[in-house]
């Protein structure tokens, strides 16, 4: 981070932002933008180290309003200070600025004491807001810790006593919050705010504060209790509450006021028939019948002494036919539709994370309904994470982007962007370079609609695009996830992704195929690509004349013997040449190995004529080498044939002419047929 | 010719602008800027175009830039266009009228800040 502190000046009028840019450069690092959308752009990027802007409200594209619209649903209003400079003094103006988030409002003319002094004072102000901030969220942070820790300890004592594992209050904790957010979503008949569940939650540990005051005897009697030991054991509802309502000075804390609830009335059923007052209906505190609820649940699957643990359906089932009493029909169907939920969170609970799990949570809710903005400590942590993932991103030398649904606009990285020779915020995006030249207009529309119909659990694509970077038509591999907001229901926000640039790739690919299909000494065709390439014209050209012509060269073992191995592969790649250049590309020819050679082409009427000039055009001398070749011929006339008769036709003509003289050629006829090759 | 004596000419009000911006340097600095400002060009456009939304921004970027140079002549007709250009979507005689004054205004203004 810099030294200065950064101001975000956002005017249409340049020489506004320079006279505000004079007054203000020698304290301040100034980043200027010609208006609102430009803004946003600069302050989603910059979001954590600006510390004052200062807005027009009569701009094009994106007014002042907008903007301060845009920056309350995104969260900055609440830590970047916003100082309206407008010529329009009309108190609606003001009004409604001061309404969105606005701390301050300079109207034109302005002068330089004014403006000095006014942001000067905001961006004091709006440090100390964020260092108070901080301070309150470590504060709330320790006191939610201290406050569970004591809870917790005194529940496990009365636990420990009552000879439970300790997890009962740990589960019944979890179930209770489950049940409450279920509630939460079905009604707002009870009024619950996120405060109020982690306050529920935190009190329901206290349920059965009470059995301290029950004799272990009675307590952690295995068998059935009599009537009379019922009787006390009943009580602990009442010694409970009691306690609570007991500490000094505590009574209206919220905690112990909704405690009392819980431990008084967490055994009244919704009929009447519980104890120790007989309560109906809702008459009994939401809290007392939550927690009541989920402490049977929690009974009923945990083992006991008196009883082994049942199975969360056996306890479900149990519960729904009314066999632990009568319950409000809503907390039933609530509990019926988080029964998977249950059954998760109470195979992972462990005690040390349960406690760690619910301090965020306290944390978190705390913060939000406080009004009061992310933490420094928050902060630092985020530009570390931001500037890691820079110089990654720049270090993989691959595009990456970011897409936000709204405003719509992308955002490239540094090293994408000059790659790309694009700005790094492009607004619009569909109408943009980046959305109509760089991706065809149909693939970038496509993109988005994939991202958009992804879901949260299934949230990545990844697509291969033709794309043009810098003019070149470049294939490229599109991998994005997008993202979905945590809320309920998640909303689509936008995505993150990278292009991959995979032409290098395919390129490779393609070469490999071809090198795979030539011979590596005379780059012609070798043997097995021939005969594929053969094998496919003679089923798809039925009816046509095709003819193969295979040859050898008669002397070829002189070639190396006398010149040695170097001057025969010399040869190998004159004759290759010489064949190149005498057949049409429309021609197979290819090297089957050794000295031995095919041409496999299509003719008309006679192939005599073709042959001899392939014939006389390899007939002749390399380098003082007399070149000499003996040539069989097997046409495919109308009939069908395969490759490897047709072969064996063209070898028995070739062999043929090597028995009586070699140095000519031959095309194969019926009388052939007998001939006996060496191959045989 | 001294800022003093431009503010005179082009009657605008060199004595709140010096008391604003503090001294003659930088209020000529920014003076020259304004030769460079786009809105007036913009407005001519937009009221050709009779593009009355672009208009009224236009009008309304030139009346603050006068503002802050306290271009006190200039500042009250581009004022009075800027406020009967305000929400209107047709073109009218009474604005070709307040256009023509800001028109006379923006040229003498022009023309003494090229004489500093």
């Amino acid at each position: 981070m810099t030294s200065k502190k950064r101001i975000l000046i956002v005017d249409d009028s340049e020489m506004n932002r320079a006279l505000l840019e004079d007054m203000l450069s020698d304290e301040y690092e100034i980043l200027e933008a010609e208006n609102g959308m430009r803004a946003v752009a600069i302050l989603r990027e910059h979001e954590l180290d600006i510390s004052l802007v200062l807005l027009d409200i009569v701009m094009p594209v994106m007014d002042g309003f907008e903007t301060l619209a845009m920056m309350n649903k995104q969260g900055w209003i609440s830590h970047i200070p916003v100082i309206m400079i407008s010529a329009e003094t009309a108190s609606t103006y003001m009004d409604r600025a001061y309404g969105l988030g606005a701390v301050d409002y300079i109207s034109r003319p302005f002068d330089e004491r004014t403006v000095r002094h006014r942001v000067n004072s905001n961006v004091i102000l709006g440090e100390s807001r964020r260092e108070l901030s901080l301070r309150l969220t470590e504060q709330v942070y320790e006191k939610e810790k201290d406050n569970r820790l004591m809870i917790e300890i005194l529940s496990h004592i009365v636990e420990f006593r009552n000879g439970e594992s300790g997890l009962h209050v740990l589960h019944v904790h979890a179930i209770t919050e489950l049940l409450l957010k279920a509630v939460m979503k079905k009604t707002d008949k009870y009024r619950l705010k996120p405060n109020d569940i982690t306050l529920i939650c935190n009190a329901s540990a206290l349920h059965d504060v009470g059995k301290i005051s029950i004799p272990s005897e009675i307590l952690n009697k295995p068998g059935r209790f009599t009537p009379e030991e019922f009787e006390v054991m009943k009580n602990h509802t009442v010694e409970g509450a009691k306690m609570l309502r007991e500490i000094p000075l505590r009574e209206n804390e919220p905690l112990i006021k909704i405690g009392y609830e819980i431990c008084r009335w967490h055994h009244e059923r919704y009929d009447g028939r519980g104890y120790p007052d007989g309560l109906k209906g809702e008459e009994i505190p939401i809290a007392a019948q939550v927690v009541s609820l989920a402490d049977v649940y929690d009974a009923l699957t945990a083992k006991r002494v008196y009883k082994p643990a049942y199975s969360p359906e056996k306890a479900m089932e149990m519960i729904l036919n009314g066999e632990c009493g009568a319950f409000n029909p809503l907390l039933l169907e609530c509990l019926k539709d988080s029964e998977e939920l249950l059954k998760n969170e109470l195979t992972v609970l462990s005690m040390g994370n349960a406690a760690d799990k619910e301090i965020q949570n306290t944390v978190a809710t705390a913060l939000k309904t406080g009004g009061t903005d992310v933490s420094n400590r928050t902060i630092r942590l985020l530009e570390h994470e931001r500037m890691k993932s820079k110089i990654l991103s720049d270090l993989s030398r691959e595009i990456m982007f970011e897409y936000s649904v709204s405003p719509e606009m992308i955002i490239l990285t540094d090293w994408g962007s000059e790659y790309l020779g694009m700005p790094i915020n492009i607004m619009e995006p569909r109408e943009s370079e980046f959305g109509t030249k760089f991706f065809k207009r149909k693939d970038f529309s496509s993109v988005l609609d994939k991202l958009k119909k992804t879901t949260p659990e299934n949230s990545e694509i990844a697509e291969k695009y033709a794309l043009t970077i810098n003019g070149v038509k470049t294939w490229c591999k599109v991998i994005a996830k997008a993202m979905w907001s945590d809320t309920e229901p998640p909303e689509y926000e936008g995505a993150i992704g990278k292009i991959i640039d995979i032409s290098e790739e395919t390129e490779e690919l393609k070469q490999l195929e071809e090198k795979a299909n030539l011979d590596f000494r005379t780059g012609l065709l070798n043997h097995e690509a021939a005969k594929e390439k053969i094998t496919a014209l003679l089923s798809s050209g039925r009816g046509k004349q095709y003819a193969l012509v295979f040859f050898d060269l008669d002397n070829f073992k002189q070639a190396n013997d006398v010149y040695g191995h170097l001057f025969g592969d010399e040869v190998l790649e004159y004759l290759a040449d010489t064949v190149r250049k005498n057949t049409r590309s429309s021609d197979i020819a290819a090297r089957m190995g050794g000295d031995e050679f095919i041409v496999f082409m299509g003719y008309k009427g006679s192939i005599e004529p073709q042959v001899k000039r392939i014939f006389s055009a390899l007939t002749g001398e390399f380098k003082g080498f007399p070149i000499k070749v003996s040539m069989g011929v097997a046409c495919v006339d109308g009939g069908v044939q395969d490759y490897d008769t047709l072969f064996e036709m063209a070898d028995k003509a070739a062999y043929s002419v090597k028995r009586s003289g070699k140095n000519s050629f031959r095309i194969y006829d019926e009388s052939l047929s007998g001939v006996v090759t060496d191959r045989d | 010719m001294t800022v003093k004596e431009c503010y005179e000419v082009m009657k605008g009000d060199y004595d709140d602008v010096l008391s604003r911006l503090r001294t003659d340097e930088r209020i000529k600095k920014f003076l020259l800027r304004v030769l460079d400002d786009m809105s007036f060009t913009q407005l001519c456009n937009a009221l050709e175009n009779r593009d009355m939304e672009e208009a009224f921004r236009a009008a309304h970027t030139l009346k603050g830039v006068c503002k802050n140079m306290s271009l006190t002549n200039l500042a009250y007709s581009s004022s009075n266009l800027t406020e009967a250009l305000r929400g209107r979507s047709d073109y009218g005689e009474d604005i070709d009228a307040l256009f023509k004054k800001v028109k006379k205004d923006y040229a003498l203004t022009m023309a003494c800040i090229q004489m500093l």
